[in-house]
């Protein structure tokens, strides 16, 4: 539509409103250089702004910009206000975001403007075919933080047991599209362990387990992905969890790969995939960590901390540093140099 | 004497300065998605210039600037503050400007900031209408919308709001606590910050939901333990420049975000700072003005909070020898106010001229 339409001073059916130009009166700062198409509709906005009006052809002039301008928010505002005193079809609305939404995914107007209308639709909405809907766009941006922030309010607003089911496998598909996606990775925290204690979810030790050993097992297939890691800490820390727990699953990741030594299958403590760079910086933090909180073992936490700095994560050297001073400063120690 | 040798990374401060003046003379209409934040695009374009020192001998570029801005300061239902551009202005001589034409918090810090830089005495303030403005934005969870009672409410709009209340020299018109424990609720299991509860840590949300913790009057910074998670999600977040989220690429805009709000937690010292200019420096267009990233075009915005990173992150000039390429003198810049976001004498002027001062004889 944009690019190739009458203006709306060509249009027999606008020709009872006079457009306003913008009121630039003084030199104006960071000027636009609009198209026709653009300045044109904006005119008519203006107009139609100053006389209240509330019509079907706003519908069309509001959409019109929109797709010119998708981020325009004060467009998008009046828009609303239009629908709901023409009391129009908000399901029609909805179709027509299922296409702007796709088309301007990247703009919080879109997504904004949705949440509008499912709050309003209350009860009659469908939150299970938004869900499938946020899926879909996922599918193009995988990691765009207004679709998700959209789901995660969608799924906060409705609270529904039913809604909440599909979360889980959905994550999983998702970090199995791609398991550096930290976006999944947060909204498998938000479904866990955020969001309240469904039914189903009682057993919360066994939630743990499950959580400690689905990590693990990405972990293994791609030992240097923050994201994984972040999601380890973070539900041993809500959990009160001891990283030392973790201790033997941890180990084989902060060497390099014997290759003499035979492999043990042992489902609980998945062992790095052949291809996986080693050792792990990740890995060699979390075992300094397990050290620097046993008694007499700081001075074995501060080694880790130095290999770090000093081989393997030279660009972070100074933070390595600065937390082999921590190590022994907190045992008592002088840092010896 | 400064004359660059061949090895050496230069910052190519004309090309940035003209990039500035570019943007404020004009943007191709290619950039309409921009209509709405006019207001910002001055902001940072000054910006700019105010750390480049490129607007001596621009009196002119000083005045039209100074003309513009004021001509955005507007009166609403709502309260007094700043609007993005006259877009959707019906009638400049109205009373009262039509319900959708109305002042934005974000468009009012970036104005108070821009006059700081153009040193502007702020004589036409209306203060009691921006602290109403400021009354009217705050919901009740705490935060802050941009427009009072429309659209986004996040972390941002927090965070402007706190360094206007810094700048007004005023807290009375906000609840601090409430907006306190929302900032607080925005804390992930990572320890960054997200936009709003419940999403996930971002770069940008962290400076400001920490800059608003630290501009406080009332005690709400970290916990050492917390201090000690964040500070470990900040570095992890260094890769040669900064990524604004765990395992994305970086782009130059978290060179600020990140690194400043490592400055924030005292935690300047962890910071690569040799790598974080040889990154900013790849990210330099030819033609002046900084992008995201070396593959992008630049935009004012980018090209400021690189600027400000720079200026918060000296690289050592000479080079402090370790491998890689060193800096010349072009590097240098002048010292920056990291909670307000501005040059620090930019920032002392609005934080002199702002608040409502000397008091009236009527006391
Ligand atoms: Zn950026």
């Amino acid at each position: 539509m944009p690019g190739d339409s009458v203006l709306y001073s060509e249009r027999p059916e606008w020709s009872d409103i006079q457009p306003i130009a913008q009121y630039e009166t003084v030199t104006p700062v960071a000027p636009i250089f609009y198209s026709d198409e653009y300045k044109d509709a904006t005119g008519y906005f203006r107009a139609v702004v100053k006389a209240n009006e509330r019509s079907e052809r706003v519908l069309q002039l509001t959409e019109h910009i929109i797709r010119l301008n998708p981020g325009h928010y004060s467009v998008w505002q009046y828009r609303w206000s239009t629908l709901l005193a023409l009391g129009s079809s908000l399901e029609d609305e909805l179709l027509l975001m299922d296409e702007l939404a796709t088309t301007y995914l990247k703009t919080y107007q879109v997504w904004h403007h949705r949440r509008l209308i499912i709050t309003e639709l209350g009860g009659k909405s469908n939150p299970a075919r938004e869900l499938r809907f946020i899926r879909q766009g996922l599918n193009v941006d995988s990691k765009n933080y207004h679709t998700w922030a959209y789901r995660q309010w969608l799924l906060a607003h409705f609270n529904e047991d039913a809604l909440w089911e599909g979360e889980l496998p959905f994550v999983e598909e998702m970090l199995d599209e791609d398991v550096r996606n930290n976006s999944a990775w947060h909204h498998r925290f938000f479904t866990v362990w955020q969001s309240g204690v469904r039914a189903g979810e009682e057993d919360r030790e066994y939630t743990l387990n499950r959580e400690l050993s689905y990590t693990k097992e990405k972990i293994a297939l791609a030992p240097n992905n923050g994201s994984a890691w972040n999601y380890l800490r973070g539900v041993l820390d809500f959990t009160k969890t001891s990283y030392s727990t973790l201790r033997t699953f941890i180990e084989p990741y902060t060497a390099p790969r014997d290759e003499s030594e035979p492999e043990v299958l042992d489902l609980d403590n998945p062992l790095p995939s052949k291809d996986a760079q080693l050792p792990c910086v990740a890995a060699i933090e979390f075992l300094a960590e397990i050290y620097e909180s046993e008694v007499d073992n700081a001075k074995r936490a501060a080694e880790l901390y130095r290999s770090l700095a000093e081989v393997h994560d030279k660009i972070r050297e100074k933070y390595w540093n600065y937390r082999v001073g921590e190590a022994l400063s907190s045992a008592g120690q002088v840092v010896a140099s | 004497m400064s004359q660059a040798s061949p090895d050496e990374l230069r910052l190519h401060r004309t090309g940035h300065i003209s990039h500035a003046l570019r943007c404020l003379s004009g943007l191709p209409g290619s950039l309409t998605s921009l209509d709405s934040s006019r207001m910002l695009i001055a902001y940072y374009s000054l910006s700019i210039l105010d750390l480049l020192d490129g607007l001596s001998e621009k009196k002119k570029v000083i005045e039209q600037c100074r003309e513009w801005i004021w001509k955005q300061f507007i009166h609403s239902e709502v309260g007094s503050g700043f609007r993005a551009s006259p877009a959707v202005c019906v009638d400049e001589h109205a009373e009262t400007p039509s319900s959708i034409d109305s002042p934005h918090l974000i468009m009012t810090y970036g104005a108070l900031l821009s006059l700081a830089v153009l040193r502007d005495d702020y004589s036409q303030l209306d203060r009691s209408g921006i602290k109403r403005l400021l009354r009217s934005a705050q919901r009740p969870d705490g935060s802050f919308s941009g427009v009072p009672n429309e659209g986004e409410s996040d972390v941002r709009m927090v965070y402007c709001a706190f360094a206007i209340c810094t700048m007004l020299d005023d807290w009375s018109s906000i609840d601090i606590d409430k907006a306190i424990t929302f900032v607080q609720h925005c804390r992930t299991y990572e320890g960054g910050y997200s936009q709003v509860p419940g999403q996930e840590a971002q770069g940008g949300t962290t400076y400001c939901a920490l800059a608003t913790l630290y501009l406080s009057p009332i005690p709400a910074r970290l916990s050492p333990k917390e201090r000690v998670q964040t500070i470990r999600w900040l570095a992890w977040n260094q890769d040669s420049g900064f990524r604004g989220r765990t395992e994305k690429p970086p782009d130059a805009c978290y060179s600020f975000w990140c690194g400043g709000a490592m400055k924030i937690l005292n935690a300047d010292g962890y910071v690569n700072v040799a790598e974080n200019a040889r990154w900013l420096s790849a990210c330099q267009f030819r033609y002046g003005g900084i992008s995201k990233n070396p593959t992008e075009t630049p935009d004012p915005f980018h090209t400021y909070l690189s600027l400000a990173s720079l200026a918060v992150y000296q690289p050592k000039v000479p080079d402090d020898g370790d491998a890689g390429p060193g800096f010349d003198a072009t590097w240098q810049l002048p010292d920056h106010d990291l909670l307000i976001n501005a040059r620090r004498e930019t920032a002392e002027w609005a934080l002199l001229h702002i608040p409502d001062s000397p008091r009236t004889e009527s006391d």
